[in-house]
């Protein structure tokens, strides 16, 4: 994959690149501020961005910005928003603009490798990946409709609301694919919620419910 | 000006001053016991009891300035400080203080006008009828009678006279006597009030006392910073460099063992940064300098699960402690609107005025709220005293919650 990066921090971008080339992509462009992301987006229109939320010059959300007015020149753009902390308004900004191909992700998980390629390609594949902290500010201010939904299934409406398949949640929760699917029609049946198969409609219909 | 409301101003006026009465007869009498008690004060005899002689007095000046800020329309903050120590230091106190002076002064000025401007406006209401209608009925008075020092004894002074009287009665009464009530007010606005100079001395003395307390609760959330960084996440870290530093030994003669301490450090780096998030937002929330108070009010109201009405200023910043105190409350209130208080929607204002940032959360839930229980409500006392800034909660059970909050802040 063509990747482009945009982070501040010298220590973090060339740990990101190393990682990245390693794991056998290319880093296509870097940027260091938040002015130079878009042009730099526009130039190499790359397979996913992997953007900071606070850049230079004025260390507020010029990541955020930026990914925003790129997927309104490049529409569909893979973007995956990396963050020291996450904000479920912000999470509500990105995906405003439909969930496709978005991923909103504390920082530390980049820790994890196994774990933040895996979200990278699924958002570079037109997925969803949304950091169960930012699923869990979303679960708890928005409990009242939920609390039709037995733990289990409040499990499985987490783990689908940060963009993960059938199959993944079925190894995560060590249960088979069938109870996955079943359980799923059961929380889109108390949600009141139209059943579709694909994973980030599903995020988005959960992310609309959840925040109507 | 026609006859109608001019009536009626005098007429308020009149009553103004005929009430006046019941503080400028005791007044009257006081003034004249005062020249006694300072005779005797100087002889060291009434000392011990001048606080005890100034209540009355007092009591007096009270009811004057409730009277006169309804006639002034202005409030008038009474001077009096607390009476503290013994009762010799207490009436050091009185004599030293300027407010008891000029209680003494109102009390001599008002005593006497007060008097004479009351049988004055009321005396000249019926006077006019009795002047006028003089020429019906002069004759019947008793040879030698005046009417204002003046005898009538024929027809052309009876004509003449009595209307050039009641003339002169209508003047003072329609141009004197609302003059008279409004100088009544005025002495009682100028001598019952603080002094320029009484009053800063006590806005001092507040502000000295409330900035040791601001201090010491700063203090505190200082101590509380650094316990959390010292003992939490520093702890945390040194632990990891630990597990770093063993699995480094062991790499060669056992990868797997190296390999499990590995992740045991990248767990233990993932809770540091954790608690560090806490931290940071503790001391200022990063949505704060991302979208400024307003926008991260509008992310907290968004959070919550029924309707908020929000009332934002929308321009100028204030000061980021300020501003983190501010945003502190409305979250801390909003989380108890969501847990607490059964509330079907919530309202938050803020308001920018020239020295103070004002903040206002309030809902229709059940009211009842304890700020002496809920931890919550006492987390926003501590962080609002830290300021120097009021706390308000007005709760009422079944009333919902009202929660005010200003800030001192210069604009």
């Amino acid at each position: 994959m063509r990747i482009v990066i945009a982070e501040d921090n010298v220590l973090l971008r060339e740990g990101l690149v190393l990682l990245l080339t390693t794991g056998g992509h290319e880093v296509a462009a870097v940027a260091g501020s938040g002015p130079d992301v878009l042009p730099a987006l526009l130039e190499h229109r790359p397979d996913v961005a992997v953007l900071d939320v606070r850049l230079p010059p004025g260390f507020r959300d010029e990541g955020l910005r930026a990914a925003i007015a790129a997927r309104k020149e490049i529409p569909g753009l893979p973007v995956l928003v990396l963050s020291q902390y996450v904000e479920e308004t912000y999470a509500a900004e990105l995906l405003a603009g439909g969930a496709e191909g978005i991923g909103y992700l504390l920082k530390d998980r980049v820790g994890r490798v196994e774990e933040f390629l895996d979200a990278l390609h699924r958002v570079a594949g037109g997925g969803t990946a949304l950091d169960p902290e930012v699923v869990s500010q979303l679960m708890t201010t928005r409990h009242d409709p939920l609390q039709a939904l037995t733990p289990r299934e409040r499990e499985v409406l987490a783990l689908m609301a940060q963009g993960l398949d059938n199959a993944t949640i079925a190894t995560t929760l060590v249960i088979t694919e069938r109870s996955v699917s079943k359980h799923i029609g059961a929380v889109f049946a108390k949600l009141g919620l139209p059943h579709t198969d694909s994973g980030h409609r599903r995020v988005l219909a959960v992310l609309a419910y959840l925040n109507s | 000006m026609g006859l109608r409301p001019a009536l009626r101003r005098s007429g308020a006026a009149t009553v103004y001053l005929a009430v006046g009465l019941r503080t400028a007869l005791p007044a009257t009498l006081f003034s004249a016991v005062v020249p006694l008690v300072a005779v005797l004060a100087v002889l060291f005899i009434a000392l011990p009891w001048l606080p005890d002689l100034i209540k009355p007095v007092r009591a007096l000046a009270r009811i004057e300035r409730r009277r006169a800020r309804e006639a002034l329309g202005r409030e008038i903050p009474e001077p009096y400080e607390p009476p503290r120590g013994t009762a010799v230091e207490q009436t050091v106190r009185l004599l030293g203080a300027s407010s008891t002076w000029r209680d003494l002064l109102w009390l001599t000025l008002h005593g006497w006008t007060g008097l004479i401007m009351a049988v004055l406006a009321v005396g000249m209401w019926p006077s006019i009828p009795a002047s006028l209608s003089l020429p019906l009925w002069w004759w019947a008075a008793p040879e030698g009678s005046q009417s204002a020092f003046i005898v009538l004894d024929g027809w052309t002074k009876a004509l003449t006279l009595p209307f050039l009287q009641a003339a002169l009665y209508a003047a003072i009464l329609f141009w004197l006597v609302p003059r008279f009530a409004r100088w009544q007010a005025m002495l009682a606005g100028f001598l019952l009030r603080p002094t320029r100079r009484s009053a800063l001395t006590e806005r001092v003395e507040l502000l000295s006392t409330t900035r040791a307390e601001a201090i010491e609760a700063h203090g505190a959330e200082l101590r509380r910073i650094e316990r959390d960084l010292h003992d939490g996440t520093q702890a945390q870290l040194v632990a990891v460099a630990l597990r770093l530093g063993l699995a480094d030994r062991r790499f060669d003669a056992d990868p797997d063992a190296a390999r499990a301490l590995f992740l045991q450090a990248r767990d233990g780096v993932e809770d540091a940064l954790t608690q560090l998030r806490t931290v940071i937002r503790g001391i200022y929330p990063p949505i704060l300098s991302d979208r400024g108070l307003d926008g991260a009010v509008r992310a907290l109201a968004a959070g919550l699960p029924i309707p908020v009405h929000l009332d934002l200023p929308g321009e100028g910043r204030v000061p980021a402690a300020v501003e983190a105190a501010a945003y502190f409350v409305v979250a801390e209130a909003l989380t108890n609107i969501a847990r607490h208080s059964g509330a079907s929607r919530a309202e938050v204002s803020l308001q920018r005025a020239a020295t103070c940032l004002r903040v206002r959360v309030r809902d229709d839930g059940e009211g009842g709220a304890d700020p002496d229980r809920g931890s919550g409500l006492a987390g926003i006392r501590r962080r609002v005293a830290a300021l120097d800034g009021t706390t308000r909660i007005d709760s009422p059970a079944g009333g919902g919650t009202t929660l005010e909050v200003e800030l001192p802040c210069a604009s």
